[in-house]
């Protein structure tokens, strides 16, 4: 449906994208996250044909962006940081000033600004001057506009900063729904919003995608199996004093104890599978291993490292 | 196009800003009335818009300072670019609700040249014919002139994200090509007579003497739209920056 290729933008010296590329499919809510300043609103600026990229291209659904401005922008509905509000309206003149510049026929009009009203709460504001509205309403008369001409993408650069915790939730619940009728990118630095509510996820950091892949599958993303949960048929100390002992291990820590059996969470050295010698050193004094279960890093864990990584791989760089 | 112009119109009478400039344009007009017609007995209106003429370098800037500065510091801009409508159409709708506002006021003062015609008797002593073809020409370059300024005023908006700092450019611009006919004038030669003849305010002059000059309609018809043109430019460039 999105298809982004190789897209680099520069702000004169700065260069604020970095060949970014990745694909949305139809009827995916893809998270797209990174610290602050990492490029996702730029990204989002060219995907809307606010900015042109200064090499690059973005198709939806086949159509250039550059090429068919108008044909695409007809299918995006954006949500841009800074709701695109006139203040001196009121909600109604302003969804239908939208609805003029989005050339929503006029039979249309009403069903859909009372739809969009109903599912958005703000059918009892409809006759209020914006600028009066709290920030949780303006957010929501933002989004209202997003939806305007039932555009089949949506576009939100950070939806939910600056609401208060029960109006994220209701955020959250709002775009899940409408990601089963619409393609989704949610931009966002707060992960949490990631696995709440997008089936996949693209990280990107510096400009460049540090990371992408689906929600569900991102832990086993790095291929190894670097931490697990063990159950040992053995008394704690024993085992804290034998794990102790093997080399590739990085960390290990207790758990609890589970009837006669201790828990523990170990963590392999990189690029050393410690369950081989766990394996071994136990049986040799034949304690018994009930369970192993990996634990893949979670994807807050993934997107610190990354992040990390980055900073650590500039600094050497300068 | 015809969504930006009825936001436009609207965003004018909502706001005190466009009863503030009719309201004071209005006070002029009748101050310079009473000062050109009534005091010195003369029943040659196209005089007093001949000096009202170097007010709409005030004032022109003041109606298209928000235009293109207020959406940009609201955030609107990029509704306006990422939505399914031309650059040109937006900065056309734009320019037409100033263009609307501006012929609004002219209207009014309308009202003075009425006045005149039938009231000669009071104003002069001799029973003259009430010069109808001056008057109306007058008008006609007047708006000209407003339309040729709007478009200025428009650019200057687009330059700034700051409402007052915009105005202030228009005004500066303005003021600048108001004095190249006196510039011209005093330099002379070649350079000095090419100038004048760019100076529009020494067309504006044309009018005001009754002389009905096609060359200066089509010199204001497209310095408008050149003016229009490089505003659709520079938002255009931005795409880019």
């Amino acid at each position: 449906m999105i298809e982004i290729k190789n897209l680099t933008k520069k702000f004169g010296q700065i260069n604020a994208l970095n060949d970014v590329s990745f694909n949305v499919k139809r009827g995916d809510i893809l998270g797209f996250l990174g610290p602050n300043g990492a490029g996702k609103s730029t990204t989002m600026n060219i995907i809307t044909g606010y900015l042109s990229a200064t090499s690059g291209t973005v198709k939806i659904d086949g159509h250039d962006i550059m090429a068919e401005p108008e044909a695409v922008k007809k299918m995006i509905g954006y949500l841009p940081e800074m709701p695109p509000l006139y203040t001196d309206m009121t909600v109604k003149e302003y969804l239908n000033f939208i609805c003029d510049l989005k050339k929503v026929p006029m039979k249309l009009r009403k069903s859909m600004l009372d739809d969009i009203m109903y599912l958005l709460k703000i059918g009892d504001i409809k006759n209020r001057v914006i600028k009066n509205l709290s920030k949780g309403y303006k957010q929501r008369v933002g989004f209202a506009q997003a939806l305007v001409g039932d555009p089949p993408i949506l576009i939100l650069d950070e939806p939910t900063v600056g609401l208060d915790p029960r109006q994220i939730v209701e955020m959250r619940k709002l775009i899940t729904s409408l990601g089963k009728e619409h393609t989704v990118i949610l931009s966002t630095h707060i992960l949490q919003e990631v696995t709440a509510v997008c089936n996949s996820v693209v990280i990107i950091n510096n400009g460049k995608v540090a990371a992408s892949g689906s929600v569900s599958d991102f832990s086993m993303k790095k291929g190894e199996v670097s931490r697990f949960n063990i159950t040992i048929g053995a008394p704690k100390s024993e085992c804290i004093r034998l794990l102790s002992i093997i080399d590739s291990i990085k960390t290990s820590s207790f758990l609890r104890m589970d009837h006669n059996d201790s828990v523990f969470v170990v963590e392999s050295k990189p690029g050393m599978d410690a369950r081989l010698d766990i394996n071994k050193v136990f049986s040799e004094l034949d304690y018994p291993i009930l369970e192993l279960r990996s634990v893949g890093k979670s994807l807050e864990e993934i997107f610190i490292d990354i992040v990390n990584q980055d900073a650590r791989e500039k600094e050497a760089f300068d | 196009m015809k969504a930006i112009f009825k936001r436009e119109m609207n965003a004018y009478f909502t706001s005190p800003l466009a009863y503030f400039v009719i309201g004071s344009f209005l006070a002029l007009t009748g101050l310079n009335f009473w000062n050109i017609n009534l005091v010195n007995r003369s029943i040659e209106f196209s005089n007093t818009l001949n000096s009202l003429s170097s007010f709409l370098v005030f004032f022109i800037p003041i109606i298209t300072m928000k235009m293109f500065a207020e959406e940009k510091r609201n955030g609107t801009e990029v509704l306006l670019r990422t939505s399914p409508v031309k650059i040109w159409k937006i900065v056309l709708g734009k320019y037409a609700a100033a263009f609307s506002l501006f012929v609004l006021i002219v209207l009014c003062t309308a009202i003075c040249p009425v006045i005149l015609s039938f009231n000669m008797m009071e104003v002069t002593d001799i029973t003259p014919v009430f010069p109808w073809a001056k008057t109306i020409g007058s008008y006609i370059g007047f708006i000209l002139l407003g339309s040729a300024y709007i478009s200025i005023g428009l650019l200057a908006s687009s330059f700034s994200e700051n409402a007052t700092l915009s105005a202030v450019i228009g005004m500066v611009i303005l003021l600048i090509l108001s004095f190249l006919e006196t510039i011209g004038t005093q330099l002379g030669g070649t350079i000095g007579s090419i100038l004048v003849w760019i100076s529009l305010s020494s067309r504006y002059s044309d009018f005001a003497t009754g002389l009905f000059n096609l060359t200066s309609i089509v010199y204001y018809l497209s310095f408008t739209f050149v003016i229009l043109f490089i505003t659709i430019v520079n938002i255009e460039r931005k795409r880019w920056n």
